[in-house]
């Protein structure tokens, strides 16, 4: 596997996936827990979008929440209410109609660098939040709610149980590993290594003739159509959406995660997510003011490892910085 | 924190013995093992004093049975929600299917009650809201296993608008933040108050969480009605409160609310308050033995006086103190539980309710004044006043 | 809308305006001088308040309680550079973003084990406690022209100080170049840690002389926050006199907004901030 660029890479990622895939064995009948690794890994998905839109091409944005949100609702406001669709056909619409949406944001902000791009984002995720906070026919501040799940057959063949937890699960994880491979293709696709030229050094890669505005749109687009599709599955595990998805604090705490676990790293949005969740939930068990230690351990990671947690794991297994 | 500690040795292992060894924790219960209460109410953010109130009257109830319900003792389980909707399945779903909890109490927020709702529905748990007023908790989403002690929207505004329209007011301004608790109680004042012969002129919608106020004042001083009907909480019913008496309004136009406006903030909204008018299902100088032992209490347990979120929460315990006993003990049975729970008559601080067939409290409705910083009750609005439960179908 | 009527709802969006460019001039002096965006910029807004509370009900005189808890605020903003943000200065703009929300963190949770969760408030100090009649029905409390005085003041200050003062000369040069700056001879780290705790200062500043006004809840910071972003980047990141302008123009247009195009009164800023930022990608005062 060539896609793989370092050690401590290919070790966490063997690791990781062969513990996934064994994981429900071991979990038998706690749906909790079943439940709860699901959610870490759609949020994982999310995680990774915007880990390579801030650390591949440079691109900050603290909205990305919104197109979280989106994907949410796109699949809520389409699907008939009491008749069940099928999954890979409506994966297919919430990607395409958020990529579409992404399109024309994207549009818009990328006219904007650095900070600014930061606040424009957050603008827009802002407003589509109160759009549908406000909205009577999409449920207002309450949201919306899902009830029938689709169905998963492909040409007749039904092999996933969506009301399944374990089923769910074992699809989360599935798409975890297709949005890692497909991220790890594009970086060493000749695409990604432009994008990659453009984030060291924009005015070289305009004189070599590159349109940067194409490329960062199309990074944009893959970006959040995929933070459209982990919305998509927040969605259908529980149930419902809501427009609280979108709020920035859900962006920014995305931006941690991914942070916390190396940006640019890509592997390092799972590292992120997982750190995080499992702080925070043991953390929670243990006081009712969580926020107070969460924040102190946040801030001794910041001071402590530069490169997040996926930097420290490679120094660990004796790499250089990638 | 003490409660908490305990809490956490009885739920970490729990928990890391069934990551780890993934033992199957038994499920059936034997007549002596805990009866499991999850409690999920929001401990930190914006509405973290009204979980903590409601947490307090809880344990209130089951302490008062010494903490053992016919010869079971009862735990604890404590989530915070953070009144962050998309967290409510989640960990709705850690009590039901992890924890296996009996009964589930919570949530103060409408919005995680819409999520816990979905998420509780058809489990083997009992919840008993013991806030949330949204009309459709007992209304379209309605559960055999939902339960209500608080009230809905609808109860808490719809007696208001025979009482503005009987006080002499014919035109009216509503005003509430722009989210589903404050809609349908301007919605319910207006349905009444139409129908008195009244009619609202005007109806504004203030964005929420936003405080600042004064531009919305300015309009209502323009507009100059008979009088204004609000919907505001907490932080937000302070600040209004304030802020309509420092425009100078107060004394021209009269101010009448949801009782929320009042509930829990007159400490801080001070002098300002005095006079104003709200409806609600319970007042804390309510004259009722009930009442006053239940504050005399509550006050030497906590060293705080107590308040309508109190109320509700001790109501809930009480709940399950009498279901519990009624049916000797057995919470396995949960179509037997819920059928004791629907026949119960509640001895509350706020005068005795029984359940509607929506499982909402059917309630007599108080008329209030604020006189000297405290919540009086003029006279009774309604009473025995039960939500129409629209879209139920139980 | 009659012209009085117009009249005084300019005064409540001006007024609105100013305090707005209080809370956000903190976060963009900082950000000017030092780069660094501090996202804890609302959570000292509401220590600031809190504090107040707290010593307003201590020593009962606002006054004492204004001038503790600035005093207070200052040493906090000294501590959180000197011990923190000194080890960032090096570091990606991602990483302070990582560091001030840790702080927020921090903050909420203190502020709920200190004081509790239920809404609090104190009342109008009696010297300014009275009303100014505007119109036959409409009055104007005195505190809050007291405060639009008060955040005029410190813009005025603020103005004098950068412009006519040695030290206003040290924070223009370390706005353009750095390392000259050193060169010259400055203690650039001092300076540093007095610019952070003068933006500190002032966040605390907007909380203190709200407390009469406001109520103090829990997450009141991040409310506030983001509001001033929006000013902060209308204006121009790191442009006090752009702060001041875009603080002015997003006060009115809220208010206008709110009674006059109720439907979209929640998005309306953040329409305004777009709209700015599409023509003008840096905002208004480019620094």
């Amino acid at each position: 596997m060539s896609i793989l660029s370092n050690k401590s890479e290919k070790i966490f990622i063997y690791l990781f996936f062969a513990i996934g895939l064994f994981i429900p064995l071991f979990l038998e009948g706690n749906t909790f827990f079943i439940n709860k690794f699901s959610t870490i890994i759609i949020l994982a998905i999310f995680v990774m979008s915007l880990d390579y839109l801030v650390g591949r091409t440079g691109l900050i944005t603290l909205g990305h929440a919104m197109f979280y949100g989106l994907g949410g609702y796109i699949f809520t406001i389409l699907a008939p209410e009491y008749e069940a669709v099928n999954f890979w056909v409506y994966t297919f619409y919430v990607m395409l109609i958020s990529g579409f949406i992404a399109l024309i944001v994207g549009l818009i902000v990328l006219r904007t660098s650095g900070i600014y791009m930061i606040m424009i984002t957050l603008a827009l995720a802002q407003m589509s939040f109160y759009f549908f906070a406000d909205s009577i026919e999409y449920g207002g501040q309450d949201g919306l709610f899902v009830y029938i799940k689709p169905e998963t057959s492909i040409f007749g063949l039904n092999f996933l149980d969506l009301e399944n937890e374990t089923h769910f699960y074992y699809l989360c994880l599935l798409s975890l590993f297709n949005c890692f491979v497909f991220f790890k293709i594009i970086m060493n696709s000749s695409f990604g290594r432009v994008i990659d030229a453009l984030k060291e050094n924009p005015d070289r890669a305009t004189a070599l003739g590159y349109n940067i505005f194409h490329f960062r749109l199309i990074a944009y687009v893959l970006a959040s159509s995929l933070a459209a599709y982990a919305g998509y599955l927040f969605a259908l595990q529980f149930g419902f959406v809501n427009p609280s998805m979108m709020s920035w604090d859900v962006s920014a705490t995305a931006l941690v995660m991914a942070l916390l676990g190396g940006l640019g790293t890509i592997y390092g949005a799972i590292i992120g997510s997982f750190v995080y969740e499992g702080l925070h939930y043991f953390i929670e068990h243990l006081t009712e003011y969580w926020m107070f230690f969460m924040g102190a351990l946040i801030i001794a990671l910041v001071l402590t490892l530069k490169n997040g947690m996926a930097g420290f794991l490679n120094t660990l297994s004796g790499g250089k910085r990638s | 924190m003490n409660n908490k500690k305990k809490i956490f040795l009885s739920v970490l292992p729990a928990t890391v013995a069934a990551t780890i060894i993934s033992m199957s924790t038994g499920s059936m219960a034997a007549d002596s093992d805990p009866i499991k209460v999850g409690v999920m109410l929001p401990f930190s953010g914006v509405y973290a004093g009204l979980g903590e109130s409601t947490r307090n009257g809880l344990k209130q109830a089951i302490k008062e049975q010494g903490n053992n319900i016919a010869g079971r003792p009862v735990e604890f389980i404590e989530m915070d929600t953070e009144a962050k909707p998309a967290r409510a399945p989640e960990i709705t779903s850690s009590l039901v299917d992890n924890q296996q909890a009996d009964f589930v109490i919570g949530p103060v927020h409408s919005g995680v009650a819409m999520g816990m709702i979905k998420s509780i529905k058809g489990k083997d748990s009992i919840m008993i809201i013991p806030n949330a007023g949204a009309n459709a908790a007992t209304g379209a989403f309605c559960q055999p296993n939902v339960f209500r002690t608080s009230f809905s929207s609808w109860q808490t505004a719809f007696p208001m608008g025979k009482e503005a329209y009987d006080m002499g007011y014919k035109k009216i301004v509503t005003m509430s933040w722009n989210y589903g608790f404050g809609k349908e109680s301007l919605e319910a004042f207006n349905e009444s108050f139409t129908k008195a012969g009244g009619e609202v002129i005007k109806e504004m919608l203030v964005p929420f969480p936003k405080t600042e106020f004064q531009s919305y004042l300015t309009e209502i001083a323009s507009i100059n009605p008979d009088a204004v009907f609000v919907f505001f909480a907490g932080g937000g019913a302070v600040k209004f409160v304030k802020d309509y008496d420092a425009m100078g309004l107060k004394g021209k136009i009269p101010l009448l609310g949801s009782g929320f406006l009042t509930e829990g903030t007159t400490t801080a909204q001070g002098p300002a308050a005095e006079e104003v008018i709200t409806t609600l299902h319970y007042a804390d100088a309510l004259d009722i033995p009930k009442n006053k032992h239940f504050r005399q209490d509550y006050e030497t347990l906590y060293g705080k006086p107590a308040d309508l979120f109190a109320v509700q929460g001790y109501d809930a315990g009480q709940l399950i103190a009498q279901a519990v006993t009624a049916t000797q003990g057995n919470t396995s049975d949960k179509a037997a539980l819920i059928e004791q729970m629907e026949q119960l008559e509640i001895d509350s601080p706020r005068g005795a309710f029984h359940f509607s067939k929506s499982h909402n409290p059917i309630q007599t409705i108080y008329l209030r004044k604020v006189v000297d910083g405290q919540n009086t009750v003029v006279k009774v609005a309604h009473e025995n006043l039960e939500d129409p439960a629209r879209g139920c179908r139980l | 809308m009659d012209t009085s009527l117009f009249l005084v709802q300019l005064l409540n969006g001006v007024q609105y305006g100013l305090l707005l460019f209080l809370i956000a001039s903190g976060l963009t002096l900082v950000f000017g001088v030092m780069g660094i965006l501090n996202l804890a910029h609302g959570s000292m807004y509401m220590i600031g308040a809190y504090l107040a509370y707290y010593f307003t009900t201590l020593t009962d005189s606002f006054l004492l309680a204004f001038i503790i808890s600035g005093s207070i605020a200052l040493v906090i903003g000294i501590i959180i550079e000197r011990f923190l943000i000194i080890h960032l200065y090096k570091r990606d703009h991602l990483d302070q973003v990582l560091l001030t929300v840790g702080l927020i963190f921090i903050f909420n949770a203190t502020q709920s084990f200190v004081w509790g969760n239920d809404p609090l408030g104190i009342e109008v100090p009696e010297l300014l406690s009275g009303s100014i009649r505007l119109t036959d029905i409409v009055e104007y409390p005195v505190y809050r022209l007291f405060i639009s005085l008060l955040c005029l003041l410190v813009a005025a200050t603020m103005y004098f100080t950068i412009n006519k003062t040695r030290l206003g000369m040290m924070i223009r040069a370390g706005e353009s170049d750095r390392a000259m700056v050193e060169n010259l001879g400055v203690d650039i780290s001092k300076l540093f840690t007095i610019v952070f705790a003068i933006g500190v200062f002032l966040a605390s500043l907007a909380g203190i002389v709200s407390v009469p006004i406001v109520s103090l809840v829990p997450g009141m910071g991040e409310h506030v926050l983001i509001s001033c972003f929006v000013v902060v980047v209308i204006g121009g990141l790191g442009s006090i006199k752009g702060a001041f302008v875009a603080a002015l123009i997003v006060g009115i247009a809220d208010t206008y907004a709110s009674v006059l195009l109720p439907q979209i009164s929640s998005m309306s800023i953040y329409l305004l901030m777009a709209l700015i930022l599409l023509v003008k990608p840096q905002g208004l005062f480019k620094n």
